[in-house]
């Protein structure tokens, strides 16, 4: 599966929110299909609770991690 | 504070909104206890005045200034505390829109004077006759809300950030640390005027003759300690702002840096898009400017004023959110 990485380090919200929005949208085919997974760095802090709560309604499965000073958080559409 | 208007209009997401809820209705219970064991002494405030349209209008332009900015005056410091560069536009902007301000204040003044109603009238008590009747209606109005959001589990969400701390529990902090505050100065704690004395001494390094010749930062003064007006002028060297709310500016970004440096999380951003600086500037300005026309920012109004029903403050949470709704709008079509 390959990953589409948004890297999104110095914005804040709601810009990070908004572009990754933006990202699954342009995506969505593909995201959909399995085919891709989303992966978005930010070193917003606000923005690992703001992504995975609008992202999981939509159907996503979200897995943050810390990586050395910013996070980086992968969106993957669930099964089924 | 800035998201958590925002946020409902961009989201319909009303989750930062209830903490603020939580905060003004706790604030405004320890201040009527305050008061009635004797410990805040001067009530209504005396340094909220009379309402006018100066409060809402300056509330619209902040409202839209705070989204356009990304965060609220407060919000800046601890984001650029943090090395985040969006934010040190806004601050940069702030500035400047001090230095703007203080270029009208005259027709400020003039405005403020031709739109003042309620003349002797400053804060809800004084129309309703008694301050219990407010707060029992806050009172019981919050005990109804907090029941069903904590049963509803509307007051927390994961959030994957280390040593992320739930904003209702930040609520109850800043309510103590505001009434607290109320009670050992006899005023809530406030950032606006500490950045426009930021923003005449910086004019006065460039240009002190044109700065000793404007009006806002000559003759402005701050009520203190009870009522007790301090003559002072906003753009002297030393004065009460300088031992009040220059400290608060300086500590907010050295606690937030201190914070971040802890975490391993201190980094100066990377510059972000063009169109996000501009926005961070314009905004920053905006926040400036409506906050000095409105007599103070979302911390003196929505934390500092609304737990005591001031007059001024009900008008600038009108016009906040009316400019957040407008400031969404525009950050949606044009900057992102």
């Amino acid at each position: 599966m390959e990953d589409i990485v948004l890297d999104i380090r110095g914005q804040i919200c709601p810009a990070c929110l908004l572009i990754t929005l933006r990202e699954i949208n342009n995506s969505k085919l593909q995201l959909k299909r399995r085919e891709t997974r989303l992966v978005v760095r930010t070193d917003h802090r606000d923005a690992t609770r703001t992504i995975p709560g609008a992202v999981f309604a939509m159907g996503y499965d979200v897995n943050v991690v810390k990586k050395g000073g910013y996070y980086e958080i992968t969106l993957e559409y669930k099964n089924g | 504070m800035a998201g958590m208007f925002r946020d409902i209009f961009l989201f319909k997401d009303y989750f930062k909104m209830r903490s603020l809820f939580l905060l003004v209705s706790l604030a405004s219970v320890l201040l009527y206890l305050s008061r009635a064991f004797g410990l805040v002494a001067s009530y209504p405030p005396s340094f909220f005045g009379p309402p006018s349209m100066a409060n809402l209008l300056g509330g619209v332009i902040f409202g839209v200034g705070m989204v356009l900015a990304g965060g609220c005056m407060v919000g800046t410091l601890y984001k650029m505390g943090a090395g985040n560069l969006v934010s040190v536009f806004a601050f940069l902007g702030i500035l400047c829109g001090g230095m703007l301000f203080a270029e009208f204040y005259p027709a400020d003044m003039s405005f403020i004077k031709a739109t003042t109603f309620l003349k002797s009238k400053t804060a809800l008590e004084q129309i309703v006759g008694a301050m219990w009747m407010p707060v029992l209606a806050l009172v019981l109005i919050s005990c109804f809300c907090l029941y069903r959001w904590s049963r509803g589990k509307k007051l927390v969400q994961n959030a994957y950030a280390q040593r992320y701390l739930d904003p209702w529990k930040v609520a109850v902090i800043m309510a103590f640390i505001f009434s607290l505050s109320y009670v050992l100065s006899g005023r809530p704690l406030s950032v606006t005027k500490g950045y426009a004395n930021l923003s005449a001494r910086i004019e006065g390094l460039f240009s002190p003759r044109h700065m000793d010749n404007l009006p806002f930062f000559k003759e402005d003064s701050l009520r203190f300690f009870y009522g007790t007006t301090i003559k002072e002028s906003v753009g002297s060297d030393i004065n009460s702002l300088t031992i009040t709310q220059i400290p608060l500016i300086v500590g907010i970004v050295l606690g937030s840096f201190f914070s971040s440096a802890r975490l391993k999380e201190f980094k100066i951003s990377d510059l972000p898009p063009w169109r996000q600086i501009f926005s961070a500037i314009v905004g920053g300005i905006m926040m400036a400017i409506g906050a000095l026309m409105a007599g103070g920012c979302n911390l003196w109004h929505i934390i500092g004023g609304l737990p005591v029903f001031a007059l001024q403050s009900i008008l600038f949470v009108c016009g906040i959110t009316l400019g957040a709704y407008m400031g969404s709008h525009i950050l949606k079509r044009v900057v992102i």
